[in-house]
């Protein structure tokens, strides 16, 4: 049975109509347009469709839509500040970190989780590799993204900044 | 600025912006009002005879809007690879978009289009289908014998083709020989793992024209199979080129089943069409080819090659697709040609199974040769004490030799020799031979592979339409807007291009946009493949660029007052050469030409010449003028647990005559990602059947294993060495295959060196180790 | 994918309002944590006939409880919440329980809960076998009432375990340990999102001689159809002063009580090979935890 809920997607209540197998994924792209979320394998196996859930990183492609009620969805559409770039998504781009792409929305929901509660000194090249092992990609060999990680996490230090 | 600004430097990719944000261009993303999603009933069977199809609950389910059934779609059978044109002798086209004879497991054999996927998915349920089973064959040897099934009527003992090549004299090479080496070397069957998935939407007019976008490799390849397997013209099929695709590494370079069961769909409910494979279905549907090669090496004891010989067989499944091609460069570019030997022969075969089918990926059939020549060459050094630099260099070809392939080409810039030397300084090699015979449990080695011969396109090759086209028009903003059929598939074409084209006009790189493109507005460009876009595209974008040029300075040379031939351009102005103050902005040297032939001025009216108005563009269609080979060297220290067979890899150096660098962010990411899928070869991946049913069991990332960011290891380094190829736009030739070829071998040979066994079936898993070092117990 | 119609999604308040629920619906009825699981078999077209989800959250079970020197675990306690709180850290004890919670990626730890791994009775999994080897137990309600069940009594088989339909896992229970125990928990796995090849607990408490007076060792991962204790391992060592060959005899006899399986992933022989490798390590480290250094050449 379809029931109508309310969702808070990046700050912002959604009402869409959902179905009680329908995951967040599907309804994030199917439902409300927000394509920046990816589906890669549907079997939270890639983590392409990573979003933050209360700030924790979380497959989409394995929540239901009606269990993400109540709780405060972030999406990569919900990071950058209007023109001004998160620093992990700034860090991506001028490290070289993006190929294809398609994996990289994921990456960066990761990562914004990790840097959040991991934000008292830069991560070793380990605790990198640790933070991603649940978001593969095929173009980059991770170097990159690894690099991303620490020049974001060492200018989020070097500001004091308390975002990203 | 100078050229050398642009060029060599890490220009930031103008798409990284996007796809940080969320990635508006994928495939995936096209969404079009009215579109309705369609999906595909697959077999179950490896072998069977579709006998009775019934529909009709199907087509009453609401939400349904049209059925597809082998008897609707045209009988002229096909070949699926892009780059072959249809014609072409060597290719075998042997598929049918739904066939009522299903040669592997997960072959479609009906589909649905719905207003929903669910309620397609739902569709498929209630289609009924009497299935008569046949004998079926998974293995490539037994295929080809008496008595195996028979999969296809044109191919008797399911042999699709079987090209031989023999040069000198083998048996006396073989006589001359000290030394006679002979080994058997298996390669698995691998997925792509391109990280979107094969996804089409194909709309129709009622004229019976298509509008397709795909992610794909290639606009104009999809643009004639998708034609030729419908049997319509190739003018009724528009392909949108997308800003970019998630990822293709050759798995994206044939039609799909989707794109004409989308097209006929959608011609059957005067609506767009959507087909997206689900994950399982991408892994089912293509795949690198295993290989069973044997090879027969005859050396001097100082290390000549005298006689050579392989015989490799090649398992391509239910249909040849790709099989015709990755055997033959397989053979060439794989065996034959990367060393020099008077006495040589090669058999291939090329046999079909009643497994899934193959595609393209990165290397097209010369990994699985790579694994074999590197590994023996490693192990006759071993045999015969010969350090195997040497041994390499020996028997390696010379700069300003001719090309063991194309004789009418030159190897004008060819540094396998530095590639070696810098890429052994690096690591610190020491000939290899003495590390990891310690005690204890963790044992560490170094090893070497090499990819001494590679292309830079296929200019050469026989059935294989190398050509690459661009538009470029100017902007009086001082912009540049490029058109070009060359699809990014992330390895960063669009930039590399962007660069180009840049460098040649003298605009800021930011200045020149790749923009929009179709089949039908811009030249053909053949697909991004082969490790052509650097080399082939480049020179049509540098081309286009300097016609372009070209006629700006035929406006800007009255302007300047001078003739168009003492100008010239840098940091988006106009010069005169030599005397930097007379200059005009490119902007404003556009707006000149974009203005009325008679102006309104404070006295009167101005005259000026038509013959400088107009839009300032260049257009370029060619063909490279060659085809100039890169080279490789790897090297790659592994650690070993003696208990476990856990192989670690612990640092990797990768030296390549590059000719020059366009982008070195960008070169280093394809060598780095190149080493995740080489090592994923090597160590983890395997596509895995069923044998009872042909069923596969690894069709998720769980099953399926390929690296994470903790399996790679801590670094890569990368040298480029800079030859400047002459016929290479700034000097550049190709990259991005040969960093996937070396890495299985040099992680084998590595393997070797630090603890004494050699493996000669990939992947080499914990499991192999220890059955090696005689420690599996029960 | 299943269809859309007739399915409901439900979030009751209480444990007692699920089991109701699991009452009224019998077998249409399933319960989701963090839903890892599920979503798994949902997506691979193993459950079809899936009509009521209800959905655990809001019933009150995230809980990482110490009382009377028993730790009491929610059963919606996801695995990161686990792993972070402070009454688990720092106790050489519950070693295995976090090596166990370090092997899944982030997103997992995130979503997973404790009581969903457990109840999945998958014996490929991992948190199973470190509460197992704690001696742990499970506490289910049904509508005749709550029982705990040791969770060495628990499972029968692949997916399969003693508790009825109408009946809900709420807790895990974590005795008290000996004192001067310590215990670690090691996965052999592929890459780093995978289930486990083999899996091995072990806890070890020694007495004030430093001789081991107690000794677990429980085996899982693709060794069986539930996860196995290995008494002859803990045979071995119960009443000696550990040595390392001791240690590593221990490990030898791994291969008396499991009956390892051959699949796609890897074969029997290459489990048993390494199950005695692992043991041996595994009681390496748990004795590291308790300061007695029994190094290996390197």
């Amino acid at each position: 049975m379809k029931k109508i809920i309310n969702l808070d997607i990046n700050g912002q209540s959604q009402e869409v109509t959902v179905a009680p197998h329908q995951t967040l994924l599907q309804v994030l792209r199917d439902e409300l347009g927000l394509l920046g979320t990816k589906k890669g394998c549907d079997t939270g196996g890639c983590g392409c469709c990573t979003v933050q859930v209360d700030g924790k990183a979380m497959y989409s492609c394995m929540i239901f839509a009606m269990s993400a009620q109540g709780k405060k969805i972030t999406t990569v559409e919900g990071l950058a500040e209007s023109a001004v770039l998160d620093p992990v998504q700034q860090a991506f781009i001028e490290t070289g970190a993006v190929q294809c792409g398609y994996c990289t929305c994921g990456m960066i929901m990761t990562i914004k989780a990790y840097l959040s509660s991991n934000n008292s000194r830069v991560p070793s090249d380990l605790e990198a590799r640790q933070a991603i092992a649940g978001n593969l990609c095929r173009c980059t060999g991770y170097q990159k993204i690894v690099d991303a990680i620490r020049l974001a996490a060492t200018r989020r230090i070097a500001t004091g900044s308390q975002k990203g | 600025m100078s050229e050398t600004s642009i060029i060599g430097t890490s220009v930031l990719r103008p798409d990284a912006y996007d796809k940080v944000i969320g990635g508006r261009g994928f495939p995936v993303n096209v969404r079009l009002p009215g579109m309705l999603h369609g999906k595909l009933l697959r077999s179950p069977y490896p072998h069977a005879r579709i006998l009775r199809i019934d529909t009709s609950k199907a087509e009453r389910l609401p939400g349904v809007r049209a059925v597809l059934v082998p008897s609707e779609v045209p009988k002229k059978k096909f070949h699926p690879v892009f780059f072959s044109p249809g014609m072409a002798a060597s290719m075998i086209p042997d598929m049918l978009i739904l066939s009522d004879t299903v040669r592997f497991a997960g072959e479609p054999v009906a589909a649905v289009a719905a207003t929903s996927p669910e309620i397609a998915e739902e569709a498929l349920e209630l289609i009924h289908v009497d299935y008569e089973q046949l004998p079926f064959v998974l293995d490539p040897e037994a295929t080809m014998k008496p008595g195996a099934p028979q999969i296809h009527q044109h191919a008797p003992n399911n042999i699709a083709m079987a090209p031989a090549f023999a040069f000198g004299d083998l048996q006396r090479g073989f006589e001359e020989a000290d030394y006679i080496f002979e080994n058997t070397y298996q390669t698995q069957r691998v997925h792509t793992c391109y990280m979107e998935p094969r996804v089409c939407v194909v709309d129709s007019d009622t004229f019976g024209n298509l509008t397709v976008w795909s992610s794909t490799q290639h606009l104009f390849g999809l643009r004639e199979k998708l034609a030729s397997a419908l049997d319509i013209p190739v003018s009724k099929v528009r392909v949108v080129r997308p800003p970019y695709i998630g990822g293709g590494f050759g798995g994206k370079l044939d039609i799909g089943f989707i794109e004409p069961i989308s097209a006929l769909l959608s011609m059957k409910t005067r609506r767009p069409v959507r087909i997206e494979h689900t994950r399982y279905e991408d892994f089912i549907t293509t795949a690198r080819n295993p290989f069973k090669v044997v090879l027969k090496t005859g050396v001097k004891k100082d290390g000549t090659f005298v006689a050579r010989s392989a015989k490799s067989i090649l398992d391509t499944g239910a249909h040849a697709t790709h099989g015709a091609v990755v055997l033959m460069v397989h053979g060439m570019y794989g065996f034959l040609l990367p060393y020099r030997c008077p006495n040589s022969k090669w058999e291939g075969f090329t046999v079909y199974t009643n497994n899934m089918i193959g595609g393209g990926f990165r290397g097209y059939g010369v990994p699985q040769a790579a694994f074999a020549v590197e590994s023996q060459i490693d192990e006759i050094c071993e045999k015969l004490q010969l350090d195997p630099i040497e041994f390499r260099l020996k028997n390696s070809h010379s700069e300003g030799q001719p090309h063991p392939f194309e004789p009418s080409f030159k190897l004008d810039t060819y540094r396998f020799a530095d590639c070696l030397k810098q890429g052994a300084a690096q690591i610190g090699w020491s000939g290899g031979r003495s590390r990891g015979k310690g005690a204890g449990t963790k044992r560490r080695g170094i090893g070497l592979a090499c990819q001494p011969l590679w292309v830079s396109g296929c200019v050469g090759f026989p059935d294989i339409y190398e050509h690459s086209g661009a538009v470029i028009k100017l902007n009086t903003d001082g912009t540049a807007d490029l058109s070009m059929a060359t699809i990014d598939m992330g390895s960063g074409q669009t930039t590399t291009l962007s660069q180009v084209a840049a460098a040649e006009l003298g605009v800021p790189a930011e200045a020149v946009r790749m923009t929009y493109a179709d089949t039908e507005t811009v030249p053909f460009d053949a697909p991004s493949h082969a490790s052509r876009v650097t080399y082939s595209a480049g020179n049509a974008a540098k081309a286009a660029a300097g016609a372009a040029k070209k006629r700006l300075f035929d406006v800007a040379g009255p302007m300047l007052k001078t003739t168009p031939d003492n100008l010239e351009t840098g940091g988006g102005w106009v010069y005169v050469k030599g005397a930097t103050d007379k200059k005009l902005s490119i902007a404003d040297v556009v707006k000149q030409a974009e203005s009325p032939y008679v102006r309104m001025v404070p006295d009167g009216m101005q005259r000026t010449s038509l013959q400088e108005k107009g839009t300032v563009m260049g257009i370029a269609s060619l063909a490279p003028a060659a085809n100039p080979s890169p080279a490789t060297a790897e090297f790659v220290e592994v650690e070993v647990d003696t208990e476990t067979g856990e192989v670690k890899v612990l640092r990797v150096v990768y030296a390549h005559d590059i000719g020059r660098v366009i982008n070195p962010a960008g070169a280093e990411g394809q060598v780095e990602g190149g080493f995740q899928q080489g090592m994923g070869y090597a160590l983890m991946e395997n596509l895995v059947f069923d044998q009872d049913n042909g069923a596969c069991l690894a069709a998720d990332f769980l099953s399926y294993k390929m690296p994470t960011a903790l399996e790679m290891p801590p670094e890569i380094k990368s040298v480029f060495i800079e030859s400047n190829e002459p016929t290479g736009p700034f000097g550049a030739k190709s990259l991005s295959e040969p960093c996937a070829i070396v890495p299985a071998p040099a992680i084998a040979n590595a393997i070797y060196d630090a603890i004494g066994v050699r493996i000669r079936e990939l992947p080499i898993t914990p499991e192999k180790i220890l059955a090696a070092l005689g420690k599996l117990s029960e | 994918m299943p269809s859309a119609t007739g399915k409901e999604f439900l979030q009751p308040n209480s444990h007692q309002e699920v089991v109701e629920l699991l009452v009224k619906h019998g077998e249409r009825a399933l319960v989701v944590g963090g839903g890892t699981f599920l979503h798994g078999l949902l997506a691979r077209g193993v459950l079809h006939d899936l009509d009521v989800l209800i959905d655990l959250q809001k019933v009150g079970l995230s809980y990482v409880k110490h009382e009377r020197d028993v730790f009491s675990i929610g059963a919606t306690t996801t695995f990161a919440e686990l792993a972070a709180s402070e009454r688990v850290q720092n106790r050489p004890e519950l070693g295995a329980l976090l090596d166990a919670l370090q092997y899944p990626p982030a997103q997992i730890r995130n979503m997973a809960t404790v009581g969903g791994c457990v109840a999945s009775a998958t014996p490929l999994f991992d948190l199973p076998v470190a509460f197992m080897v704690l001696d742990s137990s499970v506490r289910a309600v049904g509508p005749k009432g709550a029982r705990e069940i040791g969770l060495h009594k628990f499972y029968l088989d692949y997916f399969e375990h003693v508790l009825e339909r109408t009946e809900l896992l709420t807790e895990i229970l974590v005795p008290r340990q000996l004192s001067r125990s310590a215990s670690a928990f090691l996965k052999l796995e592929t890459n780093a999102n995978d289930l486990a090849l083999l899996n091995v607990a072990v806890r070890v408490a020694l007495d004030d001689k430093g001789t081991c007076r107690d000794v677990r060792v429980v085996v899982g991962g693709g060794i069986g159809k539930v996860p196995v204790r290995a008494v002859s391992c803990e045979d071995v060592l119960k009443g000696q002063q550990p040595t390392l060959a001791l240690l590593k005899e221990s490990g030898n006899v791994v291969s008396f009580d499991i009956h390892p399986v051959s699949d796609f992933r890897t074969s029997a022989k290459y489990r048993s090979t390494v199950a005695k490798v692992f043991v041996r390590r595994a009681l390496l480290r748990a004795l590291d935890r308790l300061g007695v250094h029994l190094d290996e050449p390197s």
